[in-house]
């Protein structure tokens, strides 16, 4: 039972990483097709919880499903989960302060429907 | 703050860095666990007032925690895989549709954790960023990157709708 348990965590793990080696590919893809700054950052965020927090979940499993690392798997394992809790934890106040940032010193939204923050800022 | 609120402050901290500093340590040895109680002492000792202000209690009911751990599940399984799929599509479709736009979301919230969870999940999705807030008029300026309607409420329903309910159930 436990055998079968360690494989399904190796081959869960192994499939998290390749999905996370894609998300990082369209990531970048993203970020050179997409127009302006703002667009950007969703490409940075496809590159973020796809390209780091999910590798970082199947490293995890994986480590978790290699019986030779020993004692040292529940180490890789837990070292890695808790990276990705972090990340997904403090990666969006990066993204927050950039933007904020950005949308104060001017840069461009074009292309755009709408932009209500610079209505509501220009009536303040 | 009474001195009940204070000591139940520094075990929920202390609480949460011993167990946070045992999984990043990976081992039950006698050593890393006294290490463990020193340096978490110390630090909930110096930090505990700063995170927990009020209402301190909150932090040992296990429904929240129950919540927190199905909103985890929910959001790494569900919203997280459907909304890569989406922005995937958009990047790798040869006319790029997207129509970008900067939309108000109003939120009915009232502590900092909430709010900062909240916001923090919409980034965290791909497609929404968090790009100001309004804490007086409880909303978010959203940079949404396919802008299906202006409308303050259809806004809410489509990206904070889920979390919201999350959200009071974890820390309001």
């Amino acid at each position: 039972m436990w055998d079968l348990i360690e494989s399904a965590c190796l081959y869960v793990g192994l499939a998290l990483a390749v999905t996370g080696a894609l998300c990082d590919l369209l990531g970048a893809l993203g970020l050179l097709r997409f127009p302006n700054f703002f667009v950007r950052l969703h490409a940075a965020t496809v590159g973020i919880i796809g390209g780091a927090v999910y590798p970082l979940f199947g490293l995890t499993l994986m480590t978790i499903g290699c019986d030779f690392l020993g004692y040292w798997r529940w180490l890789f394992a837990s070292g890695s989960f808790i990276t990705a809790i972090i990340i997904a934890i403090t990666a969006p106040a990066g993204s927050h302060a950039l933007a904020r940032g950005a949308h104060r010193s001017g840069v461009a939204v074009e292309p755009k429907l709408c932009d209500k923050l610079a209505e509501d800022r220009r009536g303040d | 703050m009474n001195l009940t609120k204070r000591v139940l402050g520094f075990a929920a901290v202390f609480l949460l860095l011993f167990a946070f500093f045992l999984v990043a340590s990976a081992s039950v040895s006698p050593a890393d666990i006294a290490m463990g109680l020193i340096v978490a002492g110390i630090v909930a000792a110096f930090t505990s007032t700063m995170v927990i202000k009020e209402q301190p209690h909150k932090a040992f009911d296990v429904r929240r925690w129950f919540w927190a751990l199905v909103y985890f599940l929910y959001f790494f399984l569900v919203v997280e895989p459907l909304c890569h799929f989406d922005v995937a599509k958009r990047i790798l479709h040869p006319k790029m549709p997207i129509n970008p736009g900067i939309v108000r979301v109003p939120y009915n919230l009232k502590g900092d954790y909430a709010v900062t969870m909240l916001a923090c999940s919409i980034t965290n999705t791909p497609g929404t960023v968090v790009v100001d807030l309004d804490g007086n008029g409880r909303k978010f300026y959203v940079h949404w990157i396919d802008v299906k309607t202006m409308e303050e409420d259809e806004c809410r329903k489509a990206i904070s709708g889920a979390f919201e309910k999350y959200a009071r159930r974890m820390f309001e």
